[in-house]
């Protein structure tokens, strides 16, 4: 297939850059996610999983059933932060200045 | 919010389990993304059979229509879009109504989300005009908006051809049947035979799908060279997958197994996934058809019911080893396959956790195996 | 095919010289992949680089990664993380656009009584160079619109900054493995021992060995310590971070907890919690995130959030860096800190420094595991 064609239509990443990330050493959905961004769009890979996986087991030469899971992330649909922060117990906010001040955090 | 069981999914599977639940007399609340029950069910114009109980044909919005009447006749309480989105640090389920966000704490929860349409890449699968054979049978019969004239079926199983014939009715011309096998997937002869006059191109693939704005050119690529057609819709039946994100957030470990879709929670014989508090029904269990569906809700409620103490075991396991028989009938017909590999999901789990096999499960199960 | 071209590349790393480097360096987040890329630079020494995964699929991956110094207390340690940020235009130079932008933090507060610190916090890191001023909240919101009016003021250097931690690490390995680095990923280490002079180290996919060894396991510190029969005196701490649809840019600034990614998603988060290698994420934490975002900047109550993730910070007990040779075993170091963005120039720099000199630019006492009691040998 040509390696132009869209493999994760929300980031618009092709078949030749997730190659690319196998040919680097990737060897799992996540792991190409960090090198490609190919996952993190609105829908949270949920489109792009089974071809991203498909495209790895064919390059690695591993079972489908060995390609890693991408980490299922929160929320489970998009969701407003303000509809987010009600109903939140009481608010933690620190200002980071007062918290580096005790301990250098950052 | 607090109750006994928490259902997640007013598809068919959740409304079994939810109307199951509640008869017993457990608190139920039934969680569903939509402004309207029914799930998948709602654009199923066509008929369906076999049902539990029953060989009649039913259409399948008459059926959602069935179920939920008798589920606002019941006292399960109802929470219409309301999404679940996560859960909380003590395993509370979090939802939200677009509004607020906040937990609903109970002591079982059964999760039916279904499944999703599984994509397919080719050149030029992102531009308008290509969709989910899924989302095509919702425009025409609960939008009812014409998705193109011309369309370009990818995928030969029942549900391409099922919604091929929908979309003829509605006036679509169907240009041409695409599979990647050597054989027609399905073999449904009645729906064979509405598609008699569309060319089927087998071994074949997309080459590429082209449009300005909007799809008008279809490419495809077969043994005997590159085909060229003119079509604004592609419909991809390329089948379904579970939907696995609520229980990997609720914990429940994962399992792969290619005849019931993919990647799904592992589960036993009361369809209780690792995270005991949490039951599994319907589409998420493994792909398969209807009367399957509802008996998997039914099942998933009775081992909650028998947990929490508001069923007897005598009466669970009479009453489980009566649905597991019906499951266990209709699936061997209708897919033999996806019971066998349903029977190797639960056994494994079994073996895995050290659980013994109910007597019932090894009669249904057996049976599996012998024939 | 490519799976030939790996199986390829991983006999060249079973098949070097008698399995004998150099240096091994244990743990491909930020610190191990800076450490070996500033270690290859010169060219002279064989190095190899183990990761039980990836690179990036431990904290690295999962992290704010502001290169944030103004307000890094004592100031000892404010100096550190400034000369850190002071490499990274260098670094840029010799590996490629990390993404580094000097953008200026701005650390808020919501009290009078604030106010106070804040005006000794600048004189303290004055004297060692750090630049702040502290603002009154029309100079806030002069600089930065869409936050708070609700805040009293800020601190403000122009120092601070971000960078994109998924290409500073990716390409500290690039670039190593041009230098000559040899990669092994997907590569447990098991166990490591020492006889005479040579460390054996056991991994998944054979035992390799080396005249010296950099532990820099992240998290997994305590494990790769034992290993050596000591106790790492760090602990895991799990922060989550919300990230929202790309927005139109309109953060000009890094903030406290709140900083806008060059593609336009705003990433919040300043969470700490002690429950071990626990990567979920939970709705407690993300609602009162979420309610922080708008106590900070009231208009991204309307932007929707699309994810959320966790990172298990490596915490030294004292909140300090740790980057010592391990007593009574000559040649094994073991790197552990917090803020290992902002510091992994510097960190690199020192330790190939250590390496291949002996000594350091930097005095490294207050980065010694002495300061910790009960840390045992074998
Ligand atoms: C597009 C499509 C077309 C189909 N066509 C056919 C067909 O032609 N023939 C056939 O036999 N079968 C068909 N099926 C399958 C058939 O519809 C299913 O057998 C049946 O609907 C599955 O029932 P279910 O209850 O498991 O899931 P569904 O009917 O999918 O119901 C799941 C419900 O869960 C809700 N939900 C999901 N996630 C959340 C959440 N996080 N929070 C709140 N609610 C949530 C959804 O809104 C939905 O209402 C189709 C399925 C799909 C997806
Ligand atoms: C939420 C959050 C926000 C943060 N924000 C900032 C910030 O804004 N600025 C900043 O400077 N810092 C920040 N940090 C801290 C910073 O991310 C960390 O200090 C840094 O990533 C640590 O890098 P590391 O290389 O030590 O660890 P890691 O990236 O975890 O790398 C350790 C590596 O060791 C490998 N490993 C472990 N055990 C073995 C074994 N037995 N065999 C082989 N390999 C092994 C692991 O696979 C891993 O890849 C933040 C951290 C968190 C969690
Ligand atoms: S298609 Fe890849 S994230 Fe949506």
């Amino acid at each position: 297939m040509d390696k132009s064609t869209i493999v994760c239509r929300c980031e618009e990443i092709n078949i030749d850059e997730i190659e690319t990330a196998i040919k680097n050493g990737a060897e799992t959905f996540d792991d190409i996610k960090r090198l490609t961004r190919c996952g993190m769009g609105p829908c949270q890979s949920k489109t792009c999983f089974y071809p991203v996986n498909e495209i790895i087991a064919e390059y690695t030469g591993m079972p489908l059933n060995e390609v890693s899971l991408p980490r299922l992330r929160m929320p489970l649909k998009m969701v407003r932060m303000s509809t987010l922060a009600q109903d939140s117990e009481g608010s933690n906010v620190v200002s980071v200045f007062g918290e580096s001040v005790e301990d250098g955090e950052s | 919010m607090e109750t006994d069981i928490l259902v997640i999914g007013g598809g068919p599977a959740g409304m079994s389990a939810a109307i199951t639940a509640d008869r017993a007399g457990a608190r139920v609340i039934l969680v569903d993304e939509s402004f309207s029950l029914g799930g998948q069910l709602r654009q199923q114009t066509q008929h369906f059979a076999p049902l539990p109980g029953s060989e009649e044909k039913v259409r399948g919005t008459a059926l959602g229509n069935d179920l939920i009447k008798k589920l606002e006749a019941s006292k399960v309480k109802i929470l219409k879009k309301h999404i679940m989105i996560g859960s909380y640090r003590n395993e509370n389920i979090g939802v939200t109504d677009g509004e607020k966000t906040f937990a609903i704490q109970s002591q079982k929860n059964i999760i039916a989300p279904g499944a999703a349409e599984k994509a397919k890449i080719f050149p030029g699968w992102t531009i308008p005009g290509v969709m989910t054979a899924g989302a095509a049978q919702i425009l025409i019969n609960r939008e009812r908006v014409l998705p193109g004239k011309n369309a370009v079926m990818l995928g030969s199983n029942d549900y391409s051809l099922e919604v091929a014939r929908q979309l003829k009715a509605c006036g679509v011309t169907i240009k041409a049947i695409v599979e990647d096998k050597e054989q027609m997937i399905s073999s449904d002869m009645e729906l064979l035979h509405d598609m008699k006059n569309v060319p089927v191109y087998l071994n074949s693939t997309i080459e590429s799908a082209t449009g300005k704005e909007e799809l008008n050119k279809v490419v495809v690529k077969t043994p005997a060279g590159l085909y060229e057609m003119e079509a604004d819709l592609i419909c991809i039946a390329n089948g379904f997958d579970p939907i696995i994100e609520p229980f990997e957030i609720m914990g429940c470990n994962l399992a792969y197994h290619k005849e019931l879709g993919g990647w799904l929670p592992e589960y036993n014989v009361y369809f209780q996934t690792s995270n005991p508090s949490c039951y599994i029904a319907g589409n998420a269990a493994g792909i398969t058809t209807i009367g399957p569906v509802l008996l998997t809700g039914e099942i998933a409620a009775i081992g909650a019911l028998e947990e929490l103490g508001f069923m007897e075991q005598e009466e669970a396991e009479a009453q489980r080893k009566e649905l597991w028989k019906e499951l266990a009938e209709i699936e061997k017909r209708e897919n033999e396959k996806t019971f066998r590999a349903r029977s190797e999901l639960i056994e494994g789990f079994h073996q895995k956790i050290g659980m013994a096999f109910p007597e019932e499960f090894n009669m249904v199960n057996g049976g599996a195996h012998n024939g | 095919m490519w799976y030939r071209y790996l199986v390829n590349q991983w006999k060249m790393v079973n098949h070097k010289m008698d399995n004998l480097f150099d240096v091994i360096v244990v743990g491909s987040g930020v610190i191990g992949s800076s450490v070996a890329y500033h270690l290859s630079e010169s060219k002279k020494h064989e190095v190899l680089l183990i990761d039980k995964g990836f690179p990036l699929s431990g904290t690295s991956g999962s992290t704010q990664a502001w290169v944030w110094v103004h307000s890094k207390t004592p100031s000892w340690y404010g100096e550190l993380s400034m000369l850190s940020a002071e490499l990274y235009p260098f670094l840029e130079k010799k590996i490629g656009d990390v993404e580094y932008k000097r953008t200026g933090g701005i650390a808020p507060f919501f009290n009078e009584a604030e106010r106070e610190s804040a005006l000794r916090l600048a004189e303290k890191q004055a004297e060692v160079g750090i630049e702040i001023e502290v603002l009154n909240r029309e100079e806030v919101l002069e600089k930065e619109p869409s936050l708070s009016p609700e805040i009293a003021g800020a601190t403000f250097s122009k120092i601070d900054g971000n960078v994109n931690p998924f290409r500073l690490v990716e390409l500290y390995v690039k670039a190593a493995r041009k230098n000559g680095v040899h990669c092994s990923f997907y590569n447990p280490v098991n166990d490591i021992e020492k006889s005479g002079d040579i460390f054996q180290v056991k991994t998944q996919k054979g035992s390799f060995r080396s005249k010296k060894i950099v532990l820099a396991g992240g998290p997994w510190s305590k494990e790769l310590g034992k290993m050596l029969g000591m106790d790492m005196p760090v602990k895991q701490v799990r922060g989550q971070i919300l990230v929202t649809e790309p927005l139109q840019p309109f953060l000009k600034y890094t903030i406290g907890g709140i900083r806008q990614a060059d593609n336009g998603e705003v990433l919040i988060g300043y969470s700490k919690e002690e429950v071990g290698y626990d990567r979920r994420s939970t709705l407690d934490v993300m609602q009162q995130t979420a309610r922080m975002a708008i106590d900070f900047i009231p208009a991204l109550s309307k932007a929707n959030i699309v994810r959320c993730f966790s990172g298990i910070r490596v915490m030294p007990e004292d909140g300090f860096p740790i980057l010592d040779e391990v007593p009574g075993m000559e040649g094994a170091y073991v790197i552990a800190m917090h803020s290992g963005i902002t510091l992994s120039p510097l960190i690199g720099t020192l330790m190939t420094e250590l390496l291949t000199e002996g000594e350091t630019s930097i005095n490294l006492s207050r980065f010694s595991l002495e300061r910790f009691n009960g840390i045992q040998s074998r």
